[in-house]
C-alpha cells in the first residue's frame, strides 16, 4: 500500500523515517504518486523529476541505514520554482526563451536544500519571468487553483503555492519579488514566506528584480517554513547582498505574543476594493490575537500610496537590465534564418518573450533613458528611502504589523486581463519589497463569501524574521482549517 | 598661411587639445574581476568561464579585492583623491562580447579621482610645443590632469569569419571567445590637458613604467592588455572655446600613438584651413596606410541607461583599507629618477632612462652596489649604449635578463675600465663576452691577454722603435708636420697589438718627439 | 507627453525586442497606461531625500579574495548555445551594426 504523504507535514515526513515508519524512497513514491494523481488537474509543474528524487531518498536512506545522523529535512520531498536553477534539469522560468536551457549549476538554495536531504520532485510552474500575479502568463500554460480549478493559483510563484495545496509536497520554494510568494500562498490557503532582503542567497535565482527578488518557502504549516528556513537563511559568499543569518527559526515559535504589541495600518485596510470577506477574517485575526494578550495599535505608513509606483519603477528597469542577456547568444531560444546579429536578436526576443515580459522590459528601457531618468528612477529610488524609514518608524512603535495579504481571494482564470489592475492584486505585498523587510502570508480559513481560502499577512523589521514566525504560529493555533485542498482526498477517493 | 606639412608647423598656428582614455588589463592578479576565473593569456577558446563571467541565468558577480587594491595603488601613484564612497554601475548596451549586455563598470564617482602627472619633455619630443617656456637645453615640465580612474569589467574576444582582414565589415559570421570576458580592467581619463603628440607619448610611457613599477599590469601593448584612444580638437591660438572634436581607436603602441594624433592634427587642420567643419566621429588609426579612417559618426550621443548595480553592495573604503594599499607603494620612477641623479650624479637624461625601466634600473643598482658605490656612470653607459646596441641587433623583446651579463660581471668590468687596466675599446670587446657567454671579467682579460700596457719602460722601448724605423717622418715632425703624431700613435699602438695604455703613450711620444 | 509609436520603436530598438507593425499600436498604448500609473511618485516632496539603491542597510565592500576556483568544462559551457565553431559561440555577421 502506498504512502499517502498529502496531508502530512515536513516534521511528520522527517519522523516517520527518523523511527523507521516508512523510507525515504517510500516517501518519494508516495509524492510521485500524488504527482501523477493530481498534476494533470493542477498542473503546478512544468518538469517533474521524479529520478532525482528517488536517488536523493536511497542517499537518505543509506545515511540512516549507516547509523548517520539525519538532518531535520531528510527525506522532506520539496518542489523548486522554474526560475532556479538546479542541475539535472530544465530552468525555463515559464518562458519560451529558456524551454530548453540546461541548467548547468545548482542554485546556492537548491544546493542547500539538496544538502539537507531534500527530495526534489520538480521545478514548479509561474508567471512568465515571475511577472504576474495570476500564473496564467507562463509559456507552459496555466496553473489552476487546487481548491478551485477554475481559478488561478496567484503568481508569480503559483505552481509551487499549488504543489503545496494540492498534496504533492509538503514543501516548495519561490521567489517574491512584490507578493510573489504571499499572494500564490493566499490563494492557495498555504503558509508562504518572504524573508528579509539579504536573508536568503539568491545566487542561481533568474533575476527578476535585483533588489526586490527574495527566496522563500511555501508549507503547510508556519512549523515546516520555519525549518526550511534554517536551512536556507545565511550568508552565501556567491552573493554579494546576502548577509550573516545565525538565527534557529524553529526556537521562538511556542513563545506566544503575550505583551507585544501588533500594528494595524488603516490606510491599508480601508483600501478601496478590498473584498468585505477579507476585512472579516483580518478583524477575526486580530481578535484572536487579542485573545492571546496582545495589544493592537494602529500605525501609520504615510508614504505607503507611492509603494506601488516605486515598484513599478524599480522592478522594470531592473527587469530590462537583467533580461538584456537573454540575446540567444550563449542559450536561449534562437529565431532561425536570420543573416545579421541584431534582426536575429530582435526576432529571438520579441518571439521569446510573451507580451507582458516585452512590455516590462520596454517600460525599463524608456525609463532609464537619459532625461527620464531623473524623473522617475530616482524619485523611486527616493520614495524607496522614506518607505523605508515609515517601517522603521513604524516597528519603532509595534513588534509586527498584520494585514491582508491580497485584497481579495482567487479570480477566475482569464478574468483580469488588464496589467494595470493585475497590478493591484499585489496592492499589500509590494511595500516591504520596496523597503527589504520580512513578510508571511497566513491562512485563516475560508472566505465566507466566497468560501475559498484567505490570508492575513504578518510582516516585521528588517532582519525580525524570526519574531514574524513567532507570531504566525501563535495565530495558527487559533485555527483548525484544512491545508491540503479538498482535491488530494477526492483523487484518493476516486481511485 | 603656414606650410601644413608636419606636426611642429601645424602647432604654430593652432593648438591641439588632447584627452586621451586609457585602458589596462590587471594582468599580475589571478582571477577575473566578478569571479574566480583564471587569468590566463593564450588559453584554449571558453576554458576559462564560469555561470558568472558567462552571463548564465541567476549568476551573481562578487568583486576581486586585490582589483580594489589595484586601482587604489594606481590612484595613489598618480596623485589621485582615493573616493571611499563608490558604487558600480550598468552599462547597458546590446553587444555579444558583453556576456550580461551591459558592462559593469563605475558611476560618476571613481575610486580614483583629480590626479596629475608631470611630464619632462626634452629634446625633439619639446620641440613640438611652442607655448611653454623651456630650460637651458630645450626642454620644459608640463603637469596634466587626470579626470579619473575607474574599474570595470573587459568584453569577450570576437574573431571575424569570412571578411577580409578579419574586420566586421563584410564577415560572414562571428565567433566569440569569454576567456577575456570579465578581466580586472582599469580605465584612467586625462583631462583634456595635452597639447602634443609628443605630449600625449610621454603621458602614455610615463603611466605603463609607472603601472609597471607597481606591479598591477604587464602593461603590455602588443597583447592588447594596455591600450589607448584618444579625443582630439584644433583651435586657433589664443582662441578658448573647444573645436569639434574626434576620436581616435587604435592608437596601441608608442608610434601609433605618436603618429596617429600627428596625423590627426594635420588633417584636421588641413580641413579648417580650407574653409571646412570637422565632423564629430570615431576614427581608426590604420598602421599600414598610416592614415586615419573613418569608424563611425556620431549623430546622438549614446544612451547606455546607466545605474546603480542593484548586485552589488556600494564601498565605503576605510583608511585602514587605504593605508595598507599605501604600505605596498613602491618607490616610483620620478623619485627613483631623482635619487640617481643626487646619489650617482648621474645626469637627468640617464637617470630618467634608468628610472623608467625598472629592470635596468634595479640591474644597474646591483651592479653599482658591487662595485662599492663607485663607477655609476661607466655602469650607466653601458646599460644605456652598448647593451640597448646589442639587444637591437638581437631583435626581438630581450632585456638584460635574456642576456648571460650580472651586475657583478658589470661591476668588475667598469672597475677595469675606470682604473685604466684595460682600454675602452677592450671594454667594449669584454662586454660583448658577458652579454654572450658571462664570465668574470677579469678572467676575460687575463685568458685573453688584454691587459693594458701602462709599463713606461717597455713603452718607452716601443717608442724608440717606432721612431728609429721612420726618421723621415721625425724629421718632418720636427720640421712643424704635428699632424704625425698620429701616425706616431698607430705604429705605436700597433706594435704593442693594442694593448698599450694610449695616455701614457701619447704622453711619453709627445716627450720623446717635442725634446 | 505619451509616447508616440515613433519614441516606442525607438525604445524597442534599443532593446532588441521586435515589434511588428500591426502590434506597435497596442504596445504603445500599453506603455502609456503602465507609466502614467507611475505618476504618483511625482507627488512627494523629495527634497534632501538620499537614494536607496540597495535596501541591505549599511552593508558595504563585499569583496572577494584573489582566488581561483575552477571553470566550466568547455563542452558544458557551449551546451546550451545554439550554434557554436571551434570551441566558440557563433553568431550572424555584424552588418555595420552601432557599436
Ligand atoms: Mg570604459
Ligand atoms: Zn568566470
Amino acid at each position: 500500500m502506498a504512502l499517502d504523504i498529502t496531508q502530512m507535514s515536513a516534521r511528520q515526513i522527517h519522523a516517520g523515517i527518523q523511527d523507521g515508519s516508512f523510507s525515504a524512497v517510500e516517501v518519494a513514491q508516495g509524492a510521485i504518486d500524488a504527482i501523477e494523481a493530481l498534476e494533470p488537474q493542477v498542473h503546478a509543474f512544468i518538469q517533474t523529476t521524479p529520478e532525482l528524487a528517488l536517488k536523493a531518498a536511497r542517499a537518505v536512506d543509506a545515511d540512516r541505514a549507516a547509523g548517520r545522523e539525519l538532518s531535520p529535512l531528510a527525506g522532506v520531498p520539496i518542489a523548486f520554482k522554474d526560475n532556479m536553477n538546479e542541475m539535472g534539469t530544465r530552468t525555463t522560468c515559464g518562458s519560451k526563451m529558456l524551454a530548453n536551457y540546461e541548467s548547468l549549476y545548482d542554485a546556492t538554495v537548491v544546493e542547500r536544500m539538496l544538502a539537507a536531504g531534500c527530495l526534489p520532485l520538480g521545478k514548479t510552474n509561474m508567471d512568465e519571468f515571475a511577472f504576474g500575479s495570476s500564473t496564467e502568463t507562463s509559456f507552459f500554460g496555466p496553473t489552476c487553483n487546487p481548491w478551485d480549478l477554475d481559478r488561478v493559483p496567484g503568481g508569480s510563484s503559483g505552481g509551487s503555492a499549488a504543489s503545496v495545496a494540492a498534496g504533492m509536497v509538503p514543501l516548495s520554494l519561490g521567489s517574491d519579488t512584490g507578493g510573489s510568494i504571499r499572494q500564490p500562498a493566499s490563494f492557495c490557503g498555504v503558509v508562504g514566506f518572504k524573508p528579509t532582503y539579504g536573508v536568503v542567497s539568491r545566487y542561481g535565482i533568474v533575476a527578476f528584480g535585483s533588489s526586490l527578488d527574495q527566496v522563500g518557502p511555501f508549507g503547510r504549516s508556519v512549523g515546516d517554513v520555519a525549518l526550511a528556513m534554517n536551512a536556507l537563511a545565511g550568508r552565501d559568499p556567491r552573493d554579494c547582498t546576502s548577509q550573516e543569518c545565525a538565527i534557529d527559526f524553529t526556537a521562538n515559535l511556542d513563545e506566544g505574543v503575550e505583551g507585544m504589541r501588533i500594528g494595524v495600518v488603516p490606510a491599508m485596510n480601508e483600501a478601496e476594493g478590498v473584498q468585505p470577506e477579507v476585512i472579516a477574517a483580518l478583524n477575526e485575526a486580530l481578535d484572536h490575537l487579542r485573545g492571546l494578550g496582545a495589544q493592537i495599535v494602529e500605525v501609520e505608513l504615510p508614504h505607503i500610496d507611492a509603494a506601488m509606483a516605486a515598484y513599478y519603477v524599480i522592478g522594470p528597469c531592473e527587469a530590462f537590465s537583467n533580461l538584456s542577456r537573454f540575446d540567444a547568444v550563449r542559450y536561449g531560444y534562437r529565431d532561425p534564418g536570420h543573416a545579421d546579429l541584431s534582426s536575429m536578436e530582435d526576432a529571438s526576443r520579441a518571439v521569446g518573450f510573451g507580451t507582458e515580459a516585452r512590455r516590462r522590459i520596454l517600460v525599463g528601457s524608456y525609463l532609464l533613458s537619459s532625461g527620464v531618468y531623473d524623473e522617475y528612477y530616482l524619485p523611486a529610488q527616493k520614495v524607496r528611502t522614506l518607505i523605508t524609514q515609515d517601517f522603521r518608524e513604524a516597528f519603532s512603535k509595534v513588534d509586527a504589523i498584520v494585514s491582508p495579504t491580497s485584497p481579495r481571494t482567487a479570480f477566475k482564470l482569464g478574468e483580469v486581463s488588464d496589467p494595470v489592475s493585475m497590478h493591484l492584486s499585489d496592492l499589500f505585498t509590494i511595500a516591504i519589497n520596496v523597503a527589504g523587510n520580512g513578510g508571511l502570508s497566513l491562512p485563516v480559513g475560508l472566505g465566507r463569501d466566497t468560501q475559498l481560502p484567505v490570508s492575513v499577512q504578518i510582516l516585521g523589521p528588517q532582519f525580525g524574521d524570526d519574531r514574524i514566525l513567532r507570531v504566525a504560529s501563535a495565530l495558527e493555533g487559533c485555527y483548525d482549517i484544512a491545508r491540503t485542498a479538498p482535491l488530494a482526498a477526492a483523487a484518493k477517493g476516486g481511485e | 598661411m603656414a606650410s601644413m606639412e608636419t606636426v611642429e608647423e601645424v602647432l604654430k598656428d593652432w593648438e591641439a587639445v588632447i584627452g586621451l582614455e586609457i585602458h589596462c588589463e590587471l594582468t599580475t592578479l589571478k582571477t577575473k574581476m566578478f569571479c574566480g576565473c583564471a587569468l590566463e593569456h593564450g588559453a584554449e577558446p571558453n576554458t576559462n568561464v564560469c555561470p558568472v563571467c558567462l552571463g548564465l541565468p541567476g549568476a551573481l558577480p562578487v568583486p576581486n579585492k586585490a582589483a580594489v587594491q589595484s586601482i587604489v595603488l594606481s590612484g595613489l601613484a598618480t596623485n589621485c583623491k582615493i573616493m571611499k564612497r563608490s558604487m558600480f554601475y550598468r552599462k547597458n548596451y546590446f553587444y555579444p562580447d558583453m556576456a550580461k549586455n551591459f558592462q559593469t563598470t563605475q558611476g560618476p564617482i571613481a575610486f580614483c579621482m583629480d590626479g596629475w602627472l608631470d611630464l619632462e619633455m626634452e629634446g625633439d619630443d619639446a620641440a613640438e610645443r611652442h607655448d611653454v617656456e623651456k630650460d637651458e637645453n630645450g626642454g620644459y615640465v608640463y603637469r596634466v590632469g587626470i579626470e579619473r580612474i575607474h574599474l570595470e569589467e573587459d568584453a569577450a574576444k570576437m574573431i571575424h569569419v569570412g571578411g577580409t582582414d578579419g574586420r566586421i565589415a563584410g564577415a560572414d559570421h562571428s565567433l566569440i571567445d569569454y576567456n577575456r570576458a570579465g578581466t580586472p580592467l582599469t580605465e584612467l581619463v586625462t583631462r583634456p590637458d595635452l597639447r602634443t603628440p609628443a605630449e600625449a607619448r610621454r603621458f602614455m610611457q610615463k603611466l605603463r613604467q609607472i603601472y609597471l613599477a607597481l606591479g598591477i599590469s604587464d602593461c603590455s601593448m602588443e597583447d592588447g592588455s594596455m591600450r589607448c584612444d584618444g579625443n582630439i580638437s584644433l583651435r586657433r591660438r589664443g582662441e578658448t572655446t573647444l573645436g569639434t572634436k574626434t576620436e581616435l581607436k587604435n592608437l596601441n603602441s608608442f608610434k601609433s600613438l605618436h603618429d596617429g594624433l600627428a596625423y590627426e592634427i594635420v588633417r584636421q587642420a588641413r580641413v579648417l584651413e580650407s574653409g571646412g567643419t570637422i565632423k564629430q566621429e570615431t576614427r581608426h588609426w590604420d598602421i599600414t596606410h598610416k592614415r586615419t579612417v573613418v569608424m563611425r559618426t556620431k549623430e546622438t550621443a549614446d544612451d547606455y541607461r546607466f545605474f546603480p548595480e542593484p548586485d552589488l553592495a556600494p564601498y565605503d573604503l576605510s583608511d585602514e583599507f587605504i593605508d595598507e594599499v599605501r604600505a605596498l607603494l613602491p618607490e616610483l620612477p620620478e623619485a627613483k629618477k631623482a635619487r640617481y641623479q643626487a646619489d650617482y650624479g648621474l645626469p637627468s637624461h640617464d637617470a630618467l632612462l634608468l628610472a623608467d625601466d625598472g629592470e635596468l634600473g634595479a640591474f644597474f643598482e646591483q651592479a653599482v652596489a658591487a662595485a662599492g658605490g663607485m663607477h655609476a656612470q661607466r655602469i650607466a653607459n653601458y646599460l644605456l649604449n652598448d647593451l640597448p646596441a646589442a639587444l637591437n641587433a638581437a631583435e626581438g623583446e630581450a632585456t638584460v635578463a635574456d642576456t648571460k651579463l650580472t651586475p657583478e660581471a658589470l661591476a668588475g668590468l667598469a672597475k677595469l675600465q675606470d682604473g685604466d687596466v684595460i682600454s675602452s675599446k677592450q671594454g667594449k670587446q669584454v662586454f660583448a663576452e658577458l652579454l654572450e657567454q658571462g664570465g668574470d671579467p677579469e678572467q676575460i682579460v687575463e685568458a685573453r691577454g688584454m691587459k693594458q700596457v701602462s709599463d713606461t719602460a717597455a713603452i718607452e722601448a716601443v717608442i724608440d722603435q717606432v721612431l728609429a724605423a721612420n726618421p723621415d717622418k721625425v724629421a718632418a715632425y720636427q720640421g712643424g708636420k704635428k699632424g704625425l703624431q698620429g701616425f706616431f700613435m698607430g705604429q705605436c699602438m700597433k706594435a704593442m697589438k693594442g694593448q698599450g695604455n694610449p695616455k701614457v703613450i701619447s704622453q711619453l711620444l709627445a716627450q720623446k718627439l717635442d725634446s | 507627453m505619451p509616447l508616440s509609436e515613433k519614441d516606442v520603436r525607438a525604445i524597442a530598438d534599443y532593446a532588441r525586442i521586435g515589434i511588428a507593425d500591426e502590434d506597435l499600436p497596442q504596445m504603445t498604448e500599453d506603455l502609456n497606461n503602465m507609466i502614467s500609473s507611475l505618476d504618483a511618485i511625482k507627488e512627494f516632496d523629495l527634497e534632501g531625500v538620499e537614494p536607496t539603491f540597495h535596501p541591505i542597510g549599511d552593508l558595504s565592500n563585499v569583496l572577494r579574495e584573489d582566488v581561483v576556483a575552477p571553470s566550466l568544462p568547455r563542452e558544458v559551457a557551449l551546451s546550451d548555445a545554439a550554434e557554436t565553431e571551434d570551441g566558440q559561440f557563433r553568431v550572424p555577421s555584424i552588418l555595420g551594426g552601432d557599436q
